[in-house]
């Protein structure tokens, strides 16, 4: 047997110089290099020859495979290619996306949800209590007498609507959301450890930072032998998860008739780190929180046995703490609900 | 309350610069809330709290100041006298609203400015000085925190004072020039013609002490805190006595306020003591019951281990009484000054305070695991946040205080709304019965601003006469999307809005066939283009789209606005079951579609109630989903007929293929049923 590889060879380059398309090229591939193709029949040739001249034969045989296998090859690309750039289609990716719209969280509520959240890590849960309250939910459990200076800090709105439950008086708009605490301690024994967010109601003329409607978040943890270091420690921990591990927090004796003792809470200042700033009133100091060790009146007041726990509690303005966090200076852009401000948290 | 450093530093010897004492005193719970400086002193502003009377005055600050830093103080002496039998008369009507009255009867003072010491002292906590026999009154007040009042004793009608409620109709003129109106919830000083001073509150014109006064009557009495409240509140008038009264003002102070200002006005302008009238209605008050802790008992309360010592100390330099009983026991007696001061745990503040906060541990409390659980309906009003949120929907919270006025503009003038007693505006006077006028207006301030198309809602609640009540408000205003490829703007219409109630619903397991959305007229909404919502055969919502015209009453300029409210008060607290799992079906099912005319009388509701209720009927074949897929209109159905396409699937009941003759034989049935019951036109 004698082959002509090289008129061989030129039969197979016109053949693929002239194939058009990509199937016509897998034909011609499958002619030569296919497994009962031409050069697989070569390879079988050689079988009959002598063994002197196999060496040689076969080497051909080779130069001639892989000649065709590269002619092959640079075939295909180029018919991919050309395909290609027939089929050219080129979108302008810097065209802004679509997606399914979503919707915004009101930042309020988002700062509720935060503060919640760490405290329900912290293994509390979070109850909610009425708006329309009772002067005793409000007031006379929380040992704020009626005709007491201790209620000037407490103007609250009254309804025309008079108290069901026969105590003189009528019904009325919480001024702050302790009336909650009442109602989880009259319903629970201790141990309890709960958060309670919601809306409270003052009649203040409203003015960049006043609104007669707000939220506020109530903490209460009523155990035996609850420590004032424990309220310390505590409130430490939550504003620094909240507002990070670089700031400061001190307690500041105060006045709330519910708690004793009590306190404010400041932090340092972050816009100045403490240094004094408009936005701390040049005091380094922002108050942020009310708090206390619940005071035995309250528990009277609830009918739990006397001595037998104690507690704290603390308060927070959730306008005021969303504020100081967002940078915003108008109370009043929470409840424009403007879309442009919105859609920015 | 305003306090001088340097009027300060007459009881406290101590060097500490202004600022450094501003912190130490707001750190003991004295809030400086701003200093003033000026070339000579230093002024603080402080807020005092309310349980804290003793301190709105120098001696007060001087002993929590002395206490605070550990400094000496002194606190001015008095003259010991003895006094004359001779005094006025004093009668007490009320024994219960004035518990004491001191007169004291001084002859021939003259009248004259204050020395500049004592002007200097008043005028820089911002009081106007009068003439030396007033300013004496004032620099006492401040000082003792003991109101007094000196009367023209010359000019008081028979020499006498009366301590009695004001009859109706009497009138006064008090020192401001200004006429008042009395009744009889108000205390008053008179004399036996006329009241010439309302007790506590402040004095007459008629015998107020002039440049021509000879002989003057000082008042020191001690006026019941509610009475006075309730008098300055009736009046509008509170002035540094009254606020002090209210508050309460030391028992003790009654006398030694007015011993250490007759010494004052002794030594301002002369005069000679006639005598004093001390009239008492309550017997002295003896020394309450002392407070008896354990060092231990504070330490455990505190979380602390202060010495017994450390306590001791603390407590004397605020003036308590204290003794050491066994081990670690303290008997405390507060001083009559602190009548905040009245159980342990008011102890416990007093060593914490003045140890400081600062100083004291902090622990983490361990926090036992509780019975109480978050509450379901908080968790279920997150659920539908959630799905609001993801299909777009911005959160928005109105105010829940409204105007009536709103109300009518909404159409709504005729829901019962609680009303505040006491609002604050016209624009808050009623607490909102719906959720439609807040909604609107943020409408209205977003379209104004250019903002014509976005989604919103509110978890929030609405109030009636029966309570409160969770709701959700659903507003679309303009268009449906805000995709660039779409050729046309698609407007938004009421089932974009139905859909996400239909979502809201099922996401709170509500299931589709206990929800109905039922044709129903609102007011306030389109005619014809409305919905009442039905939960288990009960009304809990509407959802429709906004009537133009009420939108032009609200000077809303676009006219495409959908509104929804719901009730969620028994949605949120119906207890939540886990969902049960139903076999996917293995067997492929069968789809036929249905396309009818359907006349006007007959709602898509109805063709999909014929077609359960057909199938539910067949042995083998079960209706596996029925789905609206197309309504159009147009000439090739009859006039006034609506075309409606729905695709029916069908499965096997047993667990088996279906076979194509079967389910074409049911669908022809079903059909048929269709045409018989509701008169529609199979097309």
């Amino acid at each position: 047997m004698n082959f002509d590889y090289d008129s061989e060879q030129q039969e197979g380059q016109q053949k693929i110089a002239a194939v058009a398309d990509l199937k016509g090229l897998e034909e011609i591939r499958v002619e030569y290099l296919g497994k009962k193709g031409k050069i697989a029949a070569m390879y079988a040739a050689l079988a009959g020859l002598p063994d002197d001249r196999k060496p040689q034969e076969g080497k051909k045989i080779n130069e001639f495979r892989s000649h065709i296998f590269h002619l092959i090859e640079d075939k295909r690309n180029s018919l991919v290619d050309k395909k290609r750039q027939e089929k050219k289609e080129t979108i302008d990716v810097t065209i802004p996306g679509v997606s399914a719209p979503v919707g915004h969280k009101h930042i309020l509520m988002q700062t509720i949800d935060e503060i919640c959240a760490i405290f329900e890590g912290l293994g509390f849960a979070v109850q909610e209590g009425p708006e329309v309250e009772t002067e005793f939910n409000n007031f006379t459990a929380l040992n704020i007498p009626a005709d007491h200076p201790s209620r000037d800090g407490f103007d609250t709105f009254y309804l025309k609507r008079p108290d069901p439950d026969g105590e003189k008086g009528n019904l009325l708009l919480r001024s702050h959301t302790s009336p909650a605490q009442i109602r989880i301690m009259q319903a629970h024994k201790p141990p309890l450890a709960v958060v309670v967010p919601g809306k409270v109601y003052r009649p203040d003329a409203v003015d960049a930072s006043h609104s007669f409607m707000f939220h506020q978040i109530e903490g209460l943890l009523v155990d035996e032998n609850v420590r004032f270091s424990d309220l310390k420690g505590l409130l430490e921990v939550f504003l620094k998860k909240l507002f990070g591990e670089n700031i400061k927090m001190r307690l500041r004796p105060h006045f709330f008739p519910f708690t004793e003792p009590s306190a404010e809470v400041d932090i340092s200042c972050y816009i100045c780190d403490g240094k004094g700033c408009s936005v701390c009133g040049k005091k380094g100091w922002l108050e942020i929180m009310g708090c206390g060790m619940v005071h035995p009146k309250v528990f009277e007041a609830v009918g739990y046995p006397k001595g037998k726990y104690t507690g704290l509690a603390f308060g927070l303005g959730v306008e005021r703490m969303t504020m100081l966090k967002h940078g915003i200076r108008d109370i009043r852009l929470f409840f424009e609900n403007d879309m442009r401000f919105l859609e920015q948290f | 309350m305003k306090i001088s450093v340097n009027w300060l530093k007459d009881y406290v010897t101590t060097k500490i610069s202004p600022a450094a004492l501003a912190r130490e005193l707001t750190m003991a719970g004295h809030e400086v809330e701003a200093i003033l400086s000026t070339k000579d002193d230093d002024v603080f502003e402080m807020e005092i709290t309310p349980n804290r009377p003793d301190c709105l005055n120098m001696l007060g600050v001087a002993r929590e100041t002395a206490a605070v830093l550990g400094a000496p103080r002194t606190f001015p002496k008095i003259k010991k006298r003895t006094w004359p039998r001779r005094g006025c008369h004093i009668e007490i009507s009320d024994p219960q609203a004035c518990s004491r009255y001191i007169a004291t009867l001084i002859q021939d003072v003259k009248i004259q400015g204050s020395e500049a010491g004592m002007m200097k002292r008043l005028t820089a906590i911002g009081m106007r000085p009068i003439n030396n026999v007033v300013d004496v009154t004032n620099f006492c007040l401040m000082e003792t925190g003991q109101p007094m009042h000196a009367f023209d004793y010359d000019k008081l009608c028979g020499g006498k004072i009366i301590v009695r409620r004001a009859r109706q109709g009497e009138k006064i003129v008090t020192i401001d020039g200004v006429e008042r109106s009395l009744d009889p919830s108000i205390l008053i000083i008179a004399d036996a013609k006329q009241p010439v001073a309302i007790a506590g509150v402040m004095g007459g014109k008629n015998t107020e002490v002039t440049e021509r006064t000879k002989n003057i009557l000082l008042e020191s009495a001690y006026f019941d805190p509610i009475i006075i409240r309730r008098a300055s509140r009736k009046l509008g008038l509170s002035s540094d006595s009254s606020y002090r009264f209210e508050r309460g003002v030391d028992d003790g102070t009654v006398q030694t306020g007015a011993d250490r200002a007759i010494d004052l006005i002794l030594r301002a302008a002369q005069g000679k003591i006639i005598g004093r009238s001390d009239m008492r209605t309550k017997s002295k008050k003896g020394p309450g019951r002392a407070i008896v802790v354990s060092q231990g008992w504070i330490n455990a309360r505190i979380g602390a281990s202060l010495t017994a010592a450390k306590c001791l100390d603390i407590l004397k330099k605020l003036d308590f009484g204290v003794t050491r009983g066994k081990k670690d026991i303290l008997k405390i007696r507060p001083p009559s000054f602190r009548n905040d001061v009245k159980g342990a745990e008011d102890i416990v503040e007093e060593i914490a305070r003045i140890s400081g906060y600062d100083s004291l541990p902090g622990t983490f409390p361990q926090i036992k695991v509780s019975a109480i659980s978050s509450d379901p309906v908080r968790r279920a009003r997150q659920t539908i946040e959630t799905l609001f949120l993801a299909q777009g929907f911005n959160q928005i919270i109105t105010y829940t205080m409204i105007s009536r006025k709103n109300l009518e503009m909404s159409g709504q003038e005729r829901l019962p709304a609680v009303a505040l007693i006491n609002p604050l505006t016209q624009d808050q006077e009623v607490m909102r019965p719906s959720m439609l006028p807040g909604f609107l207006s943020v409408a209205l301030s977003n379209v104004n601003k250019g903002q014509k198309n976005f989604r919103v809602f509110e978890t929030g609640k609405i109030y009636g006469m029966g309570g409160e009540k969770e709701t959700v408000g659903v507003m679309i205003v303009g268009r449906r999307t805000d995709d660039w490829r779409l050729e046309k703007k698609e407007e938004a219409d009421f089932y974009d809005l139905k859909g996400v109630l239909e979502q809201m619903l099922a996401r709170l397991q509500i299931d589709n066939s206990k929800v109905e959305f039922q044709p129903a007229e609102t007011d306030f909404f389109e005619e014809g283009q409305s919905a009442a919502i039905l939960i288990n055969g009960k009304t809990a919502g509407v959802a429709g789209k906004l009537e133009s015209g009420i939108l032009d009453r609200w000077d809303i300029k676009q006219k495409n606005v959908l509104f929804a409210q719901v009730d969620m008060e028994e949605i949120f607290r119906r207890e939540s079951s886990p969902r049960k799992y139903v076999p996917v079906q293995e067997f492929p099912a069968i789809s036929r579609d249905i396309s009818l005319a359907v006349p006007p009388t007959v709602l898509a509701r109805d063709i999909e109630r014929e077609i359960r209720q057909a199938i539910n009927a067949q042995k083998d074949i079960v209706l596996m989903q029925t789905k609206f897929v197309e309504k159009y209109e147009g000439d090739k159905i009859p006039q006034g007929y609506r075309g409606m396409v729905f695709s029916l699937t069908y499965g096997a009941r047993a667990a088996r293929t279906l076979r194509d003759e079967e389910v074409a034989e049911v669908h022809k049935n079903v059909c048929a049923t269709l045409i018989k019951k509701l008169g529609v036109v199979q097309r």
